[in-house]
């Protein structure tokens, strides 16, 4: 958070500090008095249970499977998504199929995408799948409408160049399109460990999901707050790391 | 003249608008460029004349006449990477050095790069000491001058130049335009300039071919005899100053209005 | 950047979405359809050759035309659930953005909203809000509140980013002739900056709609009550194969719908409005 912050100007760091610290008052307080019934604990209670050892080696475990899978499945969805969009630039034939393709199967709904990939690739491989096709869309998007929007002198150049489009591809789009693909990663670090959250529900047996589904059905309310922070800050953190990322390649390429 | 390098014979180009209308941006245009001659194609804004140099460059079909370069098709000699060009936007390759600009059209075309060649190209413009300057870090002038090297790289048959120094402010402007008129003095080759600086073409071009708006028809032919090399001295020259109204005013009136645009 | 820039950018970055790439010139309607089109050809393909050569029995992976036949010829028992998520999705949505157009108007009334607001609604943007569906549902107890409070929530973020963006960058020659005659700051709002941000809110809509039909079936999946999601739960408990597949269809046609519909009406209402 503190490289996001230092590039803020001091004028907007006190009022989105005194937004923090309202929120979590106002979420302490709701716990306090009771607002929102027995569910919403205090900020101490969820303090209190993070703090303590069992606890911590509980979320550990559950964080390191769902960042594992996360992690696998942004660098999987991220490359494949990638290998389609240069496809689909080499091949204009077969661009607007793949563009169809991407639409549909993002909106094939992850409950029903859940059982089947739990038939084919099993209960483990299941989040890491999801999270990589939550990525892999994010990354597809923004690839593709990276390549196709290379500054029209630039293609004109390679024309007359008599630049094969492989050569045009690699050369050009590609280097001049990846400020706005990595524009998708930052969007692709987060959808992957939402999706490998998601992905736990449909019997997976470790990760940040099966904490959250099993406290929610158990009524364990600090367990499942800290689970719900700690994928939290697990989306944050790779949203953060990405944006690192980002400013150097935009340093970089343009 | 023998065979010309450049033929555009009763071209017509015309632009799809919407249903079944279309813009005619040139009207049975005829152009001939002899081998190692350098020609201005003057014209107000809309004119058609970078329609005329996207013709040649193989960007655009006719959609009548033929356009040839030394008797073939554009897209050949494309093929062959024998064209170079520069336009307006310096197109340049934001994350490469200058060096690796000006290395593109080898790496392009599948050649290995003549390391000696680019040194000499650096210093023809006069880039020697920002090889490995990225074009951000350099001024506008310096990145036009790197376009032009990364065109004149394969020692292109056609070289084609679309506004090359458009962008650029007036000093910077006549600066390069001197600076281009030294380089081409040194190769020679076969050049077809576009503009709408009146200066610009007088000073660098063996003729000048002004056009008329809309349709884009050729209305004069001016051959500009000065010798070679042309320097400052040339501008100063009364018969510049007097070619140069002489253009400016058939400029002014081809710019008025009265030409229909649209064509059924 | 300031954060609110930053988190805007990511959003706008996402709406790029669709890409328009040129049509084939040549050739026909069914030209253009194969080329549209063959990848999901290629998919339904693949399913029947992969149901079929692996001779799967129909509990494991029924074939496509099973599915469609179930769909088709028993209607009646997917349309109430059909009609609870979507009746569920709109009634998020609706009061999703209009939350997001009232937090939009008070960051643009008052910078010290705005201060307060921008980092926290960046942090609310990388929160994987529908993992927090447990969480919601232990707090809004079990059933259709929860559905509408994940469908408001997914809806509030881009209706607020985005107006709050076109609030922002209002024309200047507009907003000075307002200026000039003396309009008071709700008659500059109400006739000029609300119809300003009108596209935004489009294009806050066109990313929305599918989500909020997504995030209410997977609601709907984990708290079980009525809806689609839990036509499929029951489905694959009740060893009802076609069912279950056949649910995931509609509910895919649903959200392709939603999607197309959305980006009509986007479409529509940029053409009246600009």
């Amino acid at each position: 958070m503190s490289a996001l912050l230092a590039r803020v100007p001091r004028r907007t760091v006190l009022p989105a500090v005194a937004g923090i610290v309202l929120l979590v008052v106002a979420a302490d307080a709701i716990g306090r008095l009771g607002l929102a019934g027995a569910a919403w604990p205090t900020v101490t209670d969820v303090v209190d249970y993070l703090t303590s050892p069992t606890a911590q080696t509980l979320l550990g475990r559950a964080l390191a499977a769902t960042g594992t899978a996360a992690a696998i499945g942004f660098v999987a969805g991220g490359l494949g998504a990638l290998a389609l969009a240069l496809l689909g630039a080499l091949l204009p034939a077969a661009g607007p199929g793949l563009d169809r393709l991407a639409a549909v199967v993002h909106a094939v709904p992850l409950i029903a995408l859940a059982p089947l990939l739990v038939t084919t690739v099993g209960r483990e491989g299941t989040s890491t799948v999801i999270a990589a096709l939550a990525a892999g869309f994010a990354v597809f998007v923004a690839a593709t409408s990276a390549l196709a929007s290379t500054a029209r002198a630039g293609r004109d150049v390679f024309a007359v160049l008599g630049a094969s489009r492989l050569s045009t591809v690699l050369r050009l789009q590609l280097p001049a399109g990846l400020p706005t693909i990595v524009d998708g990663l930052t969007l692709a670090a987060p959808a992957a460990v939402l999706g490998a959250v998601i992905g736990e529900w449909f019997g997976a047996r470790r990760g940040l999901g099966v904490l959250l589904v099993s406290a929610m059905q158990n009524v364990q309310i600090p367990l499942l707050w800290s689970a719900a922070l700690s994928a939290a800050a697990l989306s944050l953190a790779a949203y953060v790391l990405l944006v690192a990322l980002r400013g150097w390649v935009t340093r970089r390429f343009t | 003249m023998s065979q010309p390098a450049i033929a555009l014979q009763s071209v017509v180009k015309e632009f799809p608008l919407r249903r079944g209308t279309a813009v005619r941006a040139l009207d049975r245009f005829d152009l001939q460029i002899a081998d190692g001659e350098f020609v201005a194609v003057l014209g107000p804004s809309g004119c058609g004349k970078s329609t005329v140099l996207r013709l040649v460059a193989g960007l655009d079909t006719p959609s009548e006449g033929t356009v040839t370069i030394e008797g073939a098709r554009p897209a050949d000699l494309v093929r062959g990477h024998r064209l170079g060009v520069a336009f307006q936007e310096h197109a340049l390759l934001p994350w490469a050095s200058a060096r690796a600009n000006v290395e593109l059209p080898w790496k392009v075309a599948g050649r290995p790069v003549d390391t000696a060649r680019v040194d000499e190209l650096l210093e023809l413009v006069g880039l020697t000491g920002f090889a490995d300057a990225r074009p951000r870090q350099l001024s506008g002038g310096m990145r036009q001058r790197v376009a032009i090297a990364r065109a004149l790289a394969l020692t292109p048959d056609v070289l084609l130049l679309d506004e090359p120094f458009g962008a650029l402010d007036a000093v910077t402007r006549r600066r390069m335009n001197l600076e281009l008129a030294r380089i081409w003095a040194e190769e020679r080759i076969t050049t077809l300039l576009v503009t709408h600086d009146v200066d610009e073409a007088v000073l660098l071009a063996d003729r000048v071919v002004v056009m008329t708006g809309r349709p884009g028809r050729v209305r004069h032919t001016e051959s500009i005899d000065f010798p070679r090399p042309r320097r400052t001295e040339v501008t100063r020259d009364p018969a510049f100053h007097e070619i140069v109204d002489r253009l400016t005013r058939l400029l002014d009136e081809s710019d008025e209005p009265g030409h229909s645009d649209a064509a059924a | 950047m300031t954060l609110a820039e930053e988190s805007e950018r990511i959003v706008r970055a996402r709406a790029a979405a669709p890409v328009r790439r040129p049509a084939p010139r040549t050739g026909g309607v069914v030209r253009r359809v194969v080329s549209r089109y063959w990848t999901i050809a290629v998919l339904l393909v693949g399913w029947q050759l992969w149901a079929s050569l692996n001779g799967y029995n129909r509990i494991v992976v029924p074939q496509p035309g099973e599915v469609v036949a179930d769909v088709v010829g028993n209607s009646g028992a997917y349309l109430p659930d059909l009609l609870a998520t979507l009746g569920m999705s709109a009634a998020g949505l609706l009061t999703g953005m209009a939350a997001g157009v009232a937090l939009a108007v008070a960051v643009w009334t008052s910078p010290l909203v705005s201060g307060m607001t921008t980092p926290i609604a960046l942090i609310m943007r990388s929160v994987p809000v529908v993992a927090m569906i447990p969480v919601l549902a232990r707090v809004f107890g079990y059933g259709w509140q929860t559905v509408l409070v994940i469908t408001t929530i997914v809806s509030f973020f881009p209706a607020f980013v985005f107006v709050a963006a076109r609030l922002r960058d209002a024309p200047r020659s507009t907003s000075d002739v307002f200026a000039v005659l003396g309009a008071s700051r709700v008659t500059v709002l109400r006739r000029l900056l609300l119809p300003h941000a009108v596209p935004g809110l489009l294009v806050a809509f066109r990313l929305t709609a599918p989500s909020a039909v997504l995030a209410a079936m997977l609601a709907e999946y984990l708290m079980g009550g009525r809806g689609l999601g839990v036509l499929f739960a029951q489905s694959v408990s009740f060893y009802q194969p076609e069912r279950a597949w056949g649910t995931a269809l509609v509910a895919t046609v649903v959200s392709v719908a939603c999607f197309v519909g959305a980006r009509a009406v986007e479409r529509r209402g940029l053409a009246r409005m600009t």
